[in-house]
């Protein structure tokens, strides 16, 4: 009987597949406390997914709290600015939303952080923070870390455009894509230039970025592996802006693996701001040439 | 008193062979060959042909029709290869040396052990009966085959007992690249085959008893000349435990109940193809359990077969990507994305004697198709929204006519039935098809296919000669084929774009055989046969790999103890060839066939000598079905050494 099993049994175990995508692709949906702040009796307590802020993209829920009693506090006027010094003492943001929404449902005030870098010694995040109670604003700031995005999938870039802006895409959902029609939500944001001379610091005209209004971007998914021969699959649909400010596409895997978004980004006017057609060509041996706009996912 | 038994177990014996409702068996040899493989062996029917890769493992076509619409099985037990790419029919995990017979029935006539378009080819296992005189029956063959180092060594026991009757085989084969016509070595054309086998029946009284039989085969090392890739290793295990139970008396004559498992392994890779820039593996399971339970009636001039038959398969293929490096994966995905497919069926074939010149046959078959994709999602992606399970009714309808008056007979048939679509017709993904360099991708919302089929014979048969005329038709509903899809891109290395199995209106075949023969002398016998087929699509287009007209002739001479057999057979240039489906025209070859044995007794032990040659002359060739054009085997000088007691 024993031999019989030993005989039954497989030789190459089988893969499994859904371990497998658990494993390469950690997936938050839970807000945890990234950072807090206590300002004469308050404290502003700011919550991410996962309680870590990631280069990318991230959700900022920020609430202000009685120090003593921890009971939420009617506030108004909630403002975030992130700022990172470089080694040289040069000031930068990234795209944010300055004044933060109020959202009842949850009782917090929602906003977004793209952080285009993560912390190292010369590149220092810190947040810069303001609100109103009583009719008194209460200014604090806090020093954060930025962490590297592990999920390939939440990926961004940033690229000078043919107009010469400075724009940012930054991967919002699928945190997890499967083999299916998934459905793509990025961000699409610029800097602003700032037009007045510099105010008392920090001045947020200083550090002005925008969501992009009425832009396209061309969508072409492709495996760029040599072995993959330069695959792409059928069904993928172009991003485009939606209500809520966010760009929303589909990207159709057929399989697990490395994946390149091919982008062509357009203005309103149909105008190319970056990007370049790819060949569709199969090509198997040879790395998958990319678009000038591209971002890398891990599936 | 126990000879009493013996001889009621031998009159059921008798009988149950009578209750047998028409086919064709033939012995484990051909006319040239005396030791051959069962591909070799099934090559040999008029009514099969095949789609060679390589030297090995060939994939049957019945009725020039691929295996998705036939039902393979060894002893009514469905057995499912685990290769994606057809690498592993059936008949490539049995061995020449475990087999009687094969059991071949055309069009819905096979539809006794589940459904079908084309028929039905059923593998019969070596079962030696209890008490026979000669308690120890036994073989030994070895050889060796020049062209491709082929050395063989097969051997099998028999006992049989009162009580307790034993078969058992074990076998190896090892062969090393061929050579073609040219003799250019065929690289990656080489084998490695162990086969063993056994089977224990055990008398639980007069008229009962219970067996049970194992299979194990292993290729190691298998090369596919036409693909980019070989088999690293695949195993078998065929195991079923049966029942079975004769009554003397009344209508019933004998209920056979038998449980099966099967479990198959096949892993494709191309570890041994540095050139590949691309590495892949492709590993498949295929686990299949069933129960078949069968009863034969009998009452004067009429027999009846009543079968039920259910399995259960599961079928698992991956495709796993690696840099040229190996070292990280690049992709992964499922080509059969765990598919289940659950059968039950009921079947019940008829023959009645209306006159001692006549008999009609006829039947059916009510069978119920289940399927479910575990991962469906591989399945959306080219069919969004497809269902995850899909329940099918199939049923089957024949009837034949037959009738011989004096040295002449003729008959004619009917028949209708559905058959399922394939896993890989059905729930496939980016299965490459090396043939014409496309991925195919399954639909799991096929319709069935449907075949209306008509068959007809006429034959003269005297003490010097006979002659054998059949004709076949079928027009087939939903014809299930693979069409250029615009959308998608290819994926596999070597692949020119995607194709999607999709169904046809309908499309039809024909099959023409005839077979003659002849005795010039009492010592030197004739043998010629032709076969003729033609498929269409809805569209008048040709279908792929549809042989052309084919002839073989063959004279056999004895004297003594010495046999000669020389043969001809080719294939006439391949006019109706198909290049939508990958096909170019396939030119004529003819090919000469000869050998000798001799046969001698070393004390009670029989021993039979031979050597010959296939393609003497050392032709170059390949025909319609060789995929990629690979040729065929040039001068192959095969010797064999047969011992028997």
């Amino acid at each position: 009987m024993s031999l019989l099993l030993i005989v039954v049994s497989c030789t190459l175990d089988k893969t499994d597949y859904e371990s497998e995508i658990n494993t390469v692709v950690p997936e938050h949906y839970e807000f945890k406390q990234a950072t807090a702040v206590n300002k004469d009796g308050y404290t502003i307590s700011i919550e991410t997914l996962n309680g870590i802020f990631y280069q990318g993209y991230n959700e900022i829920r920020l609430k202000v709290l009685d120090t003593q009693t921890n009971e939420n506090i009617n506030v108004s006027d909630v403002t975030f600015l992130p700022v990172m010094t470089k080694a040289d003492g040069n000031k930068t943001s990234c795209p944010y939303l300055y004044t933060l929404d109020y959202k009842p449902d949850g009782q917090y005030y929602s906003g977004y952080s793209v952080f285009t870098d993560i912390s190292h010694t010369a590149a220092n995040w810190k947040l810069y923070l303001s609100f109103t109670v009583n009719k008194k604003m209460y200014k604090a700031n806090k020093d954060v870390t930025v962490n590297e995005q592990t999920n390939k999938n939440l990926n961004m870039t940033s690229f000078t455009g043919n107009d010469g802006e400075q724009y940012y895409i930054a991967l919002i959902a699928p945190q997890k894509p499967k083999v299916a029609e998934n459905k793509l939500v990025a961000g699409i944001y610029k800097y602003n230039k700032p037009v007045t001379s510099t105010g008392d610091f920090p001045d947020p005209s200083q550090f002005s970025y925008s969501e992009v209004k009425g832009y396209t971007l061309q969508l072409d998914p492709r495996m760029p592996e040599p072995s993959m021969g330069n695959h792409s699959s059928l069904n993928n649909q172009d991003l485009i802006q939606g209500n809520n400010g966010l760009y929303h596409g589909v990207v159709n895997y057929t399989m697990t693996g490395n994946w390149t978004l091919n982008f062509i980004m357009l203005d309103q006017n149909g105008k190319i701001i970056k990007g370049t057609k790819v060949s569709t060509d199969f090509t198997p041996g040879v790395p998958g040439a990319k678009s000038e706009l591209f971002i890398d996912t891990l599936f | 008193m126990n000879a009493q038994n013996r001889k009621g177990r031998k009159d059921s014996i008798t009988l149950l062979d009578q209750v047998d409702v028409k086919g064709s068996k033939k012995k484990i040899e051909t006319d040239i060959k005396m030791s051959v493989s069962v591909d070799e062996f099934l090559a040999s029917s008029e009514k099969i042909s095949f789609i060679k890769r390589g030297a090995y493992a060939w994939e049957p076509l019945l009725n020039n029709m691929s295996t998705e619409r036939s039902v393979i099985t060894i002893d009514g037990m469905h057995v499912f290869g685990a290769c994606t790419d057809k690498m592993d029919p059936v008949t490539s995990y049995l061995e020449a040396n475990n087999l009687s017979a094969i059991d071949i029935k055309s069009g819905q006539e096979g539809s006794s052990h589940g459904a079908t378009v084309a028929g039905s080819i059923d593998l019969k296992r070596k079962n030696t009966p209890f008490g026979l005189e000669k308690k120890w029956n036994g073989a030994y063959q070895t050889g060796f085959e020049f062209n491709n180092k082929q050395f063989f060594n097969l051997g099998n026991i028999s006992y049989s007992g009162d009580k307790l009757a034993v078969d058992g085989s074990i076998s190896f084969r090892k062969a090393d690249n061929y050579y073609d016509g040219n003799n250019a070595e065929v690289n990656h054309s080489q084998y490695n085959k162990f086969n063993t086998a056994i089977g224990i029946a055990y008398k639980t009284s007069p008229l009962s008893s219970v067996r049970v039989d194992a299979i194990f085969d292993r290729a190691k090392n298998v090369g596919f000349p036409a693909l980019p890739m070989d088999l690293w290793l695949s195993r078998a295990m065929i195991t079923s435990a049966s029942y079975r139970q004769l009554f003397n008396e009344g209508l019933i004559k004998s209920w056979d109940t038998k449980i099966y498992y099967n479990t198959i392994e096949h892993y494709m890779d191309d570890t041994r193809r540095p050139e590949n820039l691309v590495h892949m593996d492709m590993p498949g399971w295929s686990t299949t359990y069933g129960l078949i339970s069968s009863i034969h009636l009998k009452k004067e001039r009429y027999t009846s077969a009543i079968e039920f038959n259910m399995y259960n398969n599961t079928s698992i293929a991956e495709m796993r990507m690696y840099p040229q490096d190996r070292k990280n994966r690049t992709m992964f995905a499922y080509s059969w994305p765990w598919v289940t497919t659950r059968f039950a069926g009921l079947s019940m074939n008829n023959s009645w004697e209306i006159s001692d010149k006549s008999r009609v046959n006829f039947g059916g078959s009510l069978g119920l198709n289940y399927n479910e994709s575990k991962y469906v999602e591989f399945n959306w992606i080219f069919h969004p929204g497809a269902s995850q399970q899909k329940t099918r009714i199939l049923p089957s309808l024949h009837a034949g006519y037959q009738f011989t008056e004096d040295h002449f007979s003729f008959s004619v048939g009917t028949g209708y039935g559905h058959r399922a679509p394939s896993v890989s017709e059905g729930y496939g993904y980016y299965i490459y098809n090396s043939f014409d360099r496309y991925d195919y991708i399954g639909n799991p919302d096929l319709k069935n296919e449907i075949s209306y089929e008509t068959n007809a014979s006429a034959g003269f048969k005297n003490e010097k000669m006979s002659i054998e005329a059949k004709v076949n038709y079928f027009y087939i509903q939903n014809y299930i084929i693979g069409k250029i899809l615009s959308l998608g891109s290819p994926m596999n290395y070597q692949s020119v774009g995607v194709k999607a199995y999709t169904s046809l209106d309908h499309a039809t075949l024909f099959n023409m055989s005839l077979n003659t023969s002849y005795s010039i002398l009492p010592e030197l016998h004739w043998k010629g046969s032709l076969t003729y087929a033609r498929g269409r699509d809805d569209k008048g287009k040709n279908l792929p790999f549809i042989r052309p007209l084919s002839y073989l002739t063959s004279l056999h001479f004895t004297h003594h103890n010495v046999g000669i057999h020389t043969s001809v057979n080719g294939d006439f240039i391949q006019l109706n060839y198909s290049p939508e489906y990958g096909e170019d025209k396939t030119p004529a070859y003819a090919i000469w066939n000869f050998s000798v044995d001799y046969n001698f007794k070393i004390k009670k032990i029989k021993t039979v000598f031979q050597v010959g040659a296939e393609n003497l002359l050392n032709k170059y060739y390949s025909t319609y079905a060789d995929w990629g054009n690979i040729p065929r085997m040039g001068r192959n000088i095969f010797t064999s050494l047969q011992f028997s007691f």
